[in-house]
């Protein structure tokens, strides 16, 4: 069977979407009183919770303490309802470990974790609803749950995954087209430096597109750093008026 | 999803949906920008977009959709035109025709009869679509056919290995049972099953159509059947399981991935009193004119007045509860057997559409007339290298040749230590814009269609036979390659690539340049005016440079022999053409070295610039490659040049070139042609293909013994030339700035247009073969067989089947089988002297021969014999007329004249037919007065016959061939 066309003639994506189209991104930070961050963020119909605890004494183990910085504990999870089919999803699967894995490395790369020496901090992401691009969300959900818990960093971790289709990069793909047979590049980026905190690809993909795939991946990373700017600026406009500063 | 048709005074939405999500064809149509068609995604414009209502059905919603965004479109425009909705959902007229003003909502029927109401084409088509689609609702359900599996099921099965997708191939001589499905193979089971699986009957067939791309399934071992090799007289001749071959994989269709529909010809039975009136009058059994295609359903009102028609239909169902395929008219052709006719079912079954250049075409065109002469532009000269005085330029070309695309020119520089070699083509591209309207013609037409008796331009005539043609003595643009070679080892120094400006000075022809070779008298028409003392000083100079020429390419010809190309023959003939499109003679290939000259400067040029574009674009170059052949096509060749002592090597090309060379027979020089046939017969075909998609290794053009080849120099009669022009000037451009430019054609985009090129290339030389075949028919149509003794001819077996022989006559360059067994099971023995007669018998065969046996004779048929045919014409009401050959004696004919050129037998065939349609016009001019000559004279000629048909001869020479698919190539003729 002639699979899904990805990019129609007229460059409209399933979803409507043209290739460099970001699905629309909405988040909420401080969502949860009791933790010391937290931040839920919608992009499109995948849908994520982040909580930040921390920093705080090392907890558990005590032997992971680094002396000359915090270690970063991230678990990720995936509601038992996040999918089509209803399962149940324990922690310690493969695919989970893996990708808490990968969110540990994103987030070592971008908070200053050596202002916290002998401390931990903990980043919970679950994902609610899951529509293509889990990765990207969780770090987004994450960077703006660190940010609310008032962890410093050296700049906003923006994630998006990008695909390769018609010799086109599709920019934030969604399940359908993630399932599509796409080879697909996951990307995080410290916008401001253009610096890479990590870059993912299991497919394959010939090396003359490469470059042209992270471009496309940047860009759309940038994107997602403007809107995560808005929310936090809003955020604290808010804040601050409650606060009545 | 609706679709925005533009016509010039009303805008009107359809809603197309399923149709948009399913069918290729529409969307191919709505991209050809010629259309003025432009689809317009509602569902993803904000305004125009509503979202379904709960409990909505699907087609209520999208017709809501469509009349929103038919809405708002009217506003969009800000009411300055009305817009009109079609639909055939009476409900949804009723509901929108009176809610907003400017969007009139009404049926398919009103729209017709209110908006064109002349178009009577349109109005019959509607008439037999809406028929069909009304029968299709009342029809009954018990199954004739197995019901198709569900697509995921197909999918699953694939993607495990238990069912097989591939393309249908259905056998042409036994079209009613076998069938081959020819795999895609990714599968690994390939190797061990073969590429190919029979599907015999037509219940296994399960209503797939010959090209649909299906998936089946394996049927046990013991259920395996072979493949019938005897030749089967028409379609009497059932053969029962003894003379099939050894069996081969055999399977069902149980699920059709896309169809491959395209338009078929087919012709409406005559009628046959009242039995066929029997069920419903209305509804018709046409034969298409395709063998491979079932008996089409056709539902019409006009049964009567298309009797004996060749009309073109569409099929629109198969239910597995029918045994035919439903189907619509769309076009009446014309009456069958009249040349039009069969000239346009030729073009039509070939998917070659053709429609004379349209105003907004030739108003692209620069003008030329004695008016307004075309000049050359002054800013142009500046751009280009002037060769006007600086170099000797003459073209060598076929005799009347209008389109002249390549010249040549050689000059010694240095003091005699360097010569210079050019090539000068003609600038197609500085005349054809990319994606102007001509281009997008000339791609979809991608070559120019030579049939026997006319031509199909690719290009209008203003560019192909006037200001793109290198004529002699005007001043034309060229896009030339200049070598610069060592003058004796003919290394190449240097190579400048680049536009110029030239004019040629001799526009010689093929006959004329071999003549002034051999040192013969011969007068150029361009010297005709010149006092004899300069006469004779221009003619050594065009005679030493024709010299210089034929010298290098000798040496070039002895390089690549060294590398291993390749000599093969191929039964070309081409017609010649006068000014009214008349045919003058069919002229072979007669082999003159300066053809060989010329070809072989064209070959170099085109590897050169092969070079520089792949060099410049490694991945998006557009090159031809020739493909090895598989080994074991060449068992036919192997076993008849057994049979006559020879040994051919077919492990490389050089091998192979090698021992055709040495396998010549004295006595006979058609056996070295026939085995040269047979080898081409085996050859793979040569394609156009983008670098991007293949690896280096696979570059390789085996004919040509080139490790990168293009087609360069005739861009006036092939598109793909266009493209590497377009190409070698961008590489020209990148070289100058010093940056690898972008190529002008992603790979993807590129790899498509070959794909297309090749395709439309293949229907070319099957209706170029077709035409040919055709007007072998008509000459001896008229002939009595019996009487004429121009019906009998010379013919030489070359091959041997079950009840019978393949032969060729040479004389006419037929092909076709003879049989030695008729329906009644006599056999064919002949007497001492001779004479054959019929009796009763059995036939033997052997791998080099074939003998029959009678009660009182025994007679042995070896390969290569040569013996007596007598050729009468076949005809058939439905499909194409073929020739049929009769064996009347096993000596070899010697006519009462001296023995002919073989040549000549073909251009009096076509002198021939010509002379009796110029006999007929002029009893036409008598009456009426004078109107388009050809037509009217083939027509009247035509019209004495009984109907006529000719696919016929199609399968007699595909029984030739190991493999259908496998379309000889002529490619050491290309140039």
């Amino acid at each position: 069977m002639a699979g899904l066309e990805l990019l129609s003639d007229q460059g409209y994506r399933l979803d409507g979407r043209k290739a460099t189209e970001l699905r629309k991104v909405q988040a909420r930070m401080g969502v949860f009183a009791q933790a010391d961050g937290s931040a839920y963020l919608e992009q499109g119909n995948t849908k994520a919770l982040a909580v930040v605890y921390g920093p705080h004494e090392m907890r558990g183990s005590r032997s992971r303490t680094l002396h000359d910085r915090a270690v970063i504990n991230c678990q990720y999870s995936m509601a038992t309802f996040s999918t089509a089919e209803r399962k149940r999803r324990p922690h310690g699967d493969r695919k989970s470990t893996e990708m808490s894995l990968h969110l540990k490395q994103t987030f070592e790369a971008a908070v200053m974790t050596q202002l916290y020496p002998r401390s931990q901090i903990d980043i919970y992401v679950k994902i609610l609803q899951s529509d293509g691009g889990n990765y990207s969300v969780c770090v987004n959900a994450a960077t703006l749950a660190v940010i609310d818990a008032g962890i410093p960093m050296r700049d906003y971790v923006c994630a998006c995954t990008v695909g390769f289709v018609d010799e086109t990069p599709l920019a934030d793909l969604c399940y359908a087209e993630e399932s599509g047979g796409v080879s697909s590049l996951a990307l995080a980026l410290l916008p401001r430096g253009g610096q890479i905190a990590l870059l993912q690809m299991d497919a394959r993909l010939h090396q003359d597109h490469l470059e042209t795939l992270i471009e496309a991946a940047m860009t759309a990373c940038k994107g997602v750093s403007k809107v995560l700017d808005q929310v936090v600026r809003q955020h604290l406009e808010e804040v601050s008026m409650l606060t009545g500063e | 999803m609706g679709s925005v048709f533009c016509s010039n005074h009303c805008v009107f939405l359809f809603p197309f949906v399923f149709l948009f999500r399913q069918s290729n064809r529409l969307r191919n149509l709505l991209k050809e920008p010629r259309h003025d068609c432009v689809l317009f995604a509602n569902e993803f414009q904000q305004y125009s977009f509503c979202p379904r209502e709960k409990g909505e059905s699907q087609e209520k919603w999208q017709t809501r959709c469509v009349y929103s965004a038919a809405v708002w479109y009217y506003n969009h425009l800000a009411g300055m035109m009305d817009i009109v909705m079609i639909t055939d959902d009476q409900e949804a007229v009723d509901q929108y025709s009176s809610l907003s003003s400017g969007v009139y909502v009404i049926t398919v029927r009103d729209y017709l009869q209110n908006f064109w109401p002349d178009l009577q084409a349109a109005h019959e088509l509607y008439a037999s679509v809406s028929q069909v689609l009304q029968e299709k609702e009342s029809e009954g359900k018990e199954g004739e056919y197995g019901e198709h599996l569900p697509p995921e099921v197909l999918e699953a099965g694939i993607k495990s290995g238990r069912y097989i997708q591939g393309t249908l191939n259905v056998s042409k001589h036994r079209a009613q049972t076998e069938a081959f499905v020819m795999m895609e193979g990714f599968s690994n089971k390939s190797s061990d099953i073969g590429c190919r699986v029979l599907v015999h009957g037509d219940k296994s067939r399960n209503r797939a159509v010959h090209g649909d791309v299906v998936v089946m399934e394996l049927l046990p071992k013991s259920e395996w059947r072979g493949k019938v090799t005897a030749l089967s007289e028409g379609q009497g001749a059932e053969k029962s399981g003894e003379d099939e071959s050894k069996p081969l994989p055999t399977g069902r269709v149980v699920g059709i991935l896309q169809r491959n529909w395209r338009d078929y010809v087919v012709t409406f039975p005559p009628r046959e009193g009242p039995q066929s009136q029997s069920r419903n009058s209305q509804r018709i059994l046409a034969v298409p004119w395709d063998y491979r295609i079932p008996k089409i359903r056709i539902s019409t009102q006009q049964a009567d007045a298309l009797q004996d028609h060749r009309v073109v239909v569409r099929i629109d169902s198969w239910e597995s509860s029918s045994l035919y395929p439903n189907g619509h008219s769309v076009r009446v052709l014309g009456r069958a057997g009249e040349l039009e006719t069969e000239v346009q079912t030729i073009l039509i079954e070939n998917s070659i559409h053709v429609p004379p250049f349209s105003d907004a075409q030739l108003r692209e065109m620069p003008v030329n007339s004695p008016e307004k002469p075309w000049k050359v532009d002054p800013a142009q000269v500046a751009a280009r290298r002037d060769l006007r005085e600086s170099h000797l330029i003459f073209s060598i070309d076929p005799k009347g040749c209008e389109d002249v695309d390549d010249t040549l020119s050689v000059r010694s520089l240095a003091g005699g230590k360097t010569l210079e070699l050019g090539v000068h083509i003609a600038d197609v591209t500085h005349f054809v814009k990319e994606g102007s309207i001509t281009d997008l013609e000339a791609r979809t037409r991608a070559t120019t269609y030579y049939l026997a008796d006319r031509r199909y331009d690719m290009l209008p005539a203003v560019l192909s036979g006037d200001l793109c043609s290198l004529l002699g003595g005007v001043d034309r643009y060229a896009m030339s390659v200049m070598w610069e070679l060592d003058a004796h080892t003919l290394a190449v120094n240097q190579v400048w690539y680049g536009r110029t400006i030239i004019r040629s000075s001799y526009q010689l022809h093929y006959e004329l340049a071999q003549a002034l070779l051999n040192g013969e008298q011969a007068e150029v028409p361009e010297l005709a005016r010149l006092g004899s003392e300069r006469k004779d000083d221009r003619l050594a100079e065009l005679t030493q440079a024709l010299e210089t020429l034929t010298h290098i390419a000798r040496q070039l010809r002895a390089q690549r022999d060294q590398g291993g190309a390749l000599e093969l023959e191929g039964v070309e003939v081409r017609a010649q053409l006068d000014e009214e499109k008349n045919i003058t003679a069919l002229v072979p290939r007669q082999p003159l070295e300066v053809h060989e000259t010329v070809a072989e400067c064209m070959i170099y040029a085109n590897h050169w610039v092969a070079r520089k574009i792949q060099e410049t674009f490694p991945h998006q170059a557009l090159l031809r490659h020739h493909p090895p052949p598989r080994q074991e096509f060449f068992s036919q060749l192997l076993e008849s040049a057994r049979a006559r002592g020879f040994t051919i090597d077919t492990i490389t090309n050089k091998a192979l070139a090698n021992s055709l060379d040495r396998a010549v027979d004295p006595e006979d020089p058609l056996v070295n042609r026939l085995l040269r046939m047979m080898t081409t017969q085996a050859m793979s075909e040569a394609l156009y293909f983008s670098t991007g998609s293949q690896s280096l290794d696979q570059f390789y053009h085996y004919g040509l013994a080139l490790d990168r080849y293009t087609h360069f120099t005739s861009p006036i009669r092939r598109y793909a030339d266009i493209v590497v022009h377009r190409l070698l000037t961008a590489a020209i451009a990148a070289e100058g700035e010093g940056a690898p430019g972008k190529g002008l054609a992603s790979n993807k985009e590129l790899e498509e247009m070959s794909r297309h090129i090749n395709s439309k290339n293949r229907a070319a030389k099957r209706a170029q073969k077709l035409s040919t075949e055709l007007f072998q028919c008509l000459f001896f149509k008229d002939r009595d067989p019996q009487t004429d003794l121009r019906c009998l001819a010379d013919a030489v077996i070359y091959s041997i089947r079950d009840d019978g022989v393949l032969v060729f006559v040479s004389e006419y360059g037929v092909k076709g089988p003879v049989y030695l067994k008729n329906r009644e099971g006599q056999v064919v023995t002949f007497g001492q002297d001779g004479s054959c007669e019929w009796q009763s018998g059995s036939v033997r065969r052997y791998p080099d021969h074939i003998s029959t046996t009678s009660a009182c004779n025994t007679s042995t048929f070896r390969l290569f014999n040569h013996i007596t045919v007598r050729i009468s014409v076949y005809s058939s009401h439905c499909h194409a007329d073929r020739l049929n050959l009769e064996v009347i004696s096993n000596k070899p004919y010697r006519s009462t004249e001296a023995q002919q050129p073989r040549s000549e037998g073909r251009c009096q065939l076509v002198q021939e037919v010509v002379r009796l349609a110029e006999e007929a016009s002029q009893q036409a001019q008598e009456k009426a007065a004078r109107g388009p000559k050809l037509s009217r004279e083939e027509r009247k000629f035509c019209q004495s016959k009984t109907p006529n048909l000719y696919s016929l001869l199609e399968e007699v020479r595909e029984l030739a061939l190991m493999d259908p698919e496998m379309i000889p190539q002529v490619c050491a003729t290309e140039e």
